[in-house]
């Protein structure tokens, strides 16, 4: 992937994921946020905001980041409810594109922003 | 605040257990974002997320908090919509998401909840017990119920048709900030009259306590009616409502409206065909269906006072849910198209066509951000008047952002002041303080500053939601 085609998919993204209302509908369709009992950064809102905040630099990748956003089952219910209320953010797209550019190293977070 | 984090996870975990206690990043920014249109700031985000699992724990993270003076925040499900939810100084933040048991007690006339129980759930229950939850926020997917006795809501009810939540609360499990845990009011269908703490709770905020079990009437599940009515401007609308008080004729349960432009985008997301004009929608409720359908019958003969285009009772429910979508997700069919900034004006019922004037203008010219446009929908009939100032485009700068929040706020209370409205039901401390002041004067905030250290005096609890955010 060229360093053109890198920073398109960063700014979709971080326009996309800017676009979550944080209204946090979508948290309890989610299975692993179920199975973890509840715990938010482990909701699709959770790893919206996380995507995010690894993108514009404010957080690391580091172990709960990836944690959070590999656990994604891509099972999309919360797509699905994000139409429904309105929002109609493609929320499980967007994860799976967050997960590609941190396998590739193409996105890591504040410290190597910085470097 | 010097704070050693690592030091701060290992106590936590003694008291709720290594698997819930977070001290990540990721999961603190996740938990201190609210729908607030600005980004959370290094000041917002929790040393911890702790998730206690009954009134024990939370008693001794609260005792904690007192022994170490670090700040908790009560968290529900972060749906306020202004700044409640947003922690204001580094603190420990304090889940509910796992007290979410529900207990019916059909021969005792009440139930039982949890705070981190979600509204949707406990609606579910009850309604196989055949009775009604009366909380009806947009948010009542995830928001807990906790957080709304807490804040003490009725969102699309109408107050003059059923009173707030509060009203059925009939006792509660409070840990106050200190740690000791104190119950309140009675088993009894029967409430106390005279001085009763369970009212000192209600609508408290997490200010004075963390809500552990909330005890509420059971209340018959009533017949419903839903009218859809059109008109050619909003103006109509604010007659009827207006009218509707004057000949004291009883409110609907739901009284709520889509001004033009909110209606044009609602009609269109949810595909219906675009309105001429303004629409208003409302729920009547009687205990029997004959009772429900002449009420309803009723208010369409009454509603001829505004004169409606055209106004009529809906009984196929699927086009009631397309009808009541373009309503209950307004916030969110306006939000995807740009940027909008809300506001809360709830006048005296015979001014509120001068109000709704008022605040139309302020937002028009706001000083912020120029041109703004103008869309307002919501649950007029309560009154409430929700002016929001949308801006077609999410490319907004944090600090104009800001800018933008303040004047309407800032505007809008003086609307408030001069109508004589209680700042509304989005007027929570965190954003209603500097309009307490100026609408009370300031003995009316010395006595909660009062309150607030007779009951914590160290400060611990939502610290900062009653200096109100800036």
């Amino acid at each position: 992937m060229d360093i053109n085609e890198t920073k398109a998919i960063r700014s979709t993204l971080l326009e996309e994921a800017g676009k979550c209302r944080a209204c946090r509908f979508c948290i309890d369709v989610c299975p692993v946020y179920q199975a973890t009992e509840w715990v938010e950064s482990m909701s699709p809102y959770g790893r919206l905001q996380i995507l995010k905040y690894l993108i514009n630099g404010t957080l690391d990748e580091d172990d709960p980041l990836i944690y959070s956003l590999y656990t994604c089952l891509q099972c999309g219910r919360c797509d699905l409810l994000c139409r429904a209320k309105g929002q109609n953010l493609e929320v499980s797209n967007l994860i799976r594109m967050g997960k590609y550019l941190l396998s590739q190293g193409l996105v890591k977070g504040k410290k190597s922003e910085k470097v | 605040m010097d704070v050693n984090v690592a030091r701060l996870a290992k106590d936590l975990a003694k008291i709720v257990g290594k698997k819930h206690v977070f001290t990540d990043r990721p999961t603190s920014i996740v938990y201190a974002k609210d729908v607030m249109p600005w980004d959370v700031e290094e000041k917002n985000v929790p040393y911890a997320v702790v998730r206690p699992s009954n009134s024990q724990e939370i008693s001794k993270v609260l005792q904690y908090a007192n022994e170490k003076l670090i700040p908790v925040h009560v968290h529900g499900s972060g749906t306020s919509l202004v700044g409640l939810a947003r922690p204001k100084t580094r603190c420990i933040l304090l889940d509910t998401a796992r007290m979410k048991e529900i207990r019916v007690y059909p021969e005792r006339s009440y139930f039982e909840a949890g705070p981190g129980a979600h509204l949707a759930e406990v609606r579910k229950l009850l309604t196989r017990h055949k009775a009604m939850l009366p909380v009806f926020p947009g948010s009542e997917l995830v928001a807990t119920i906790g957080g709304t006795i807490a804040v003490n809501t009725s969102a699309h009810g109408v107050d003059a048709a059923l009173g707030k939540p509060g009203d059925y609360v009939l006792g509660l499990e409070v840990v106050l900030p200190t740690g000791e845990i104190i119950s309140t009011g009675t088993e009894s269908t029967r409430r106390a009259a005279g001085i009763d703490p369970t009212k000192f709770f209600i609508g408290s905020e997490g200010l004075l306590g963390v809500l552990t079990l909330i005890r509420m009437r059971l209340i018959p599940l009533p017949h419903f009616e839903h009218i859809v009515a059109y008109y050619k401007s909003t103006d109509d609308i604010l007659d009827t409502v207006m009218e509707m008080y004057r000949q004291g004729i009883f409110p609907p349960l739901f009284f709520e409206f889509l001004d033009e432009r909110a209606a044009r985008v609602g009609y269109e997301a949810v595909g219906l065909e675009e309105p001429l004009g303004a629409v208003a929608m409302m729920r009547v409720h009687s205990w029997s269906k004959v009772g429900s359908e002449e009420r309803a019958g009723d208010f369409i003969e009454f509603m001829k006072v505004g004169n409606p285009i055209e106004a009529k009772i809906v009984k196929d429910m699927e086009e009631w849910d397309k009808i009541w979508s373009s309503r209950a997700e307004a916030g969110n069919y306006m939000y995807r198209l740009g940027t909008t900034f809300g506001s809360e004006v709830t006048p005296r019922v015979d001014k509120l066509k001068d109000a709704y004037h008022e605040a139309k203008s302020v937002i028009l010219n706001l000083e912020s951000y120029k041109n703004p446009e103008f869309v307002s929908f919501g649950h007029i009939g309560a009154p409430t008047i929700h002016a929001y100032a949308f801006i077609p485009t999410k490319d907004i700068p944090n600090e104009v952002k800001k800018a933008i929040t303040l004047e309407v706020r800032e505007k809008t209370e003086e609307l408030n002041i001069k109508y004589g409205g209680c700042g509304g039901e989005w007027g929570l401390t965190a954003q209603r303080v500097s309009f307490l002041k100026k609408r009370y004067e300031e003995g009316l905030y010395e006595v909660l500053l009062k309150l607030k250290r007779a009951i914590d005096p160290n400060d611990i609890l939502n610290r900062g939601n009653l200096q109100g955010w800036t």
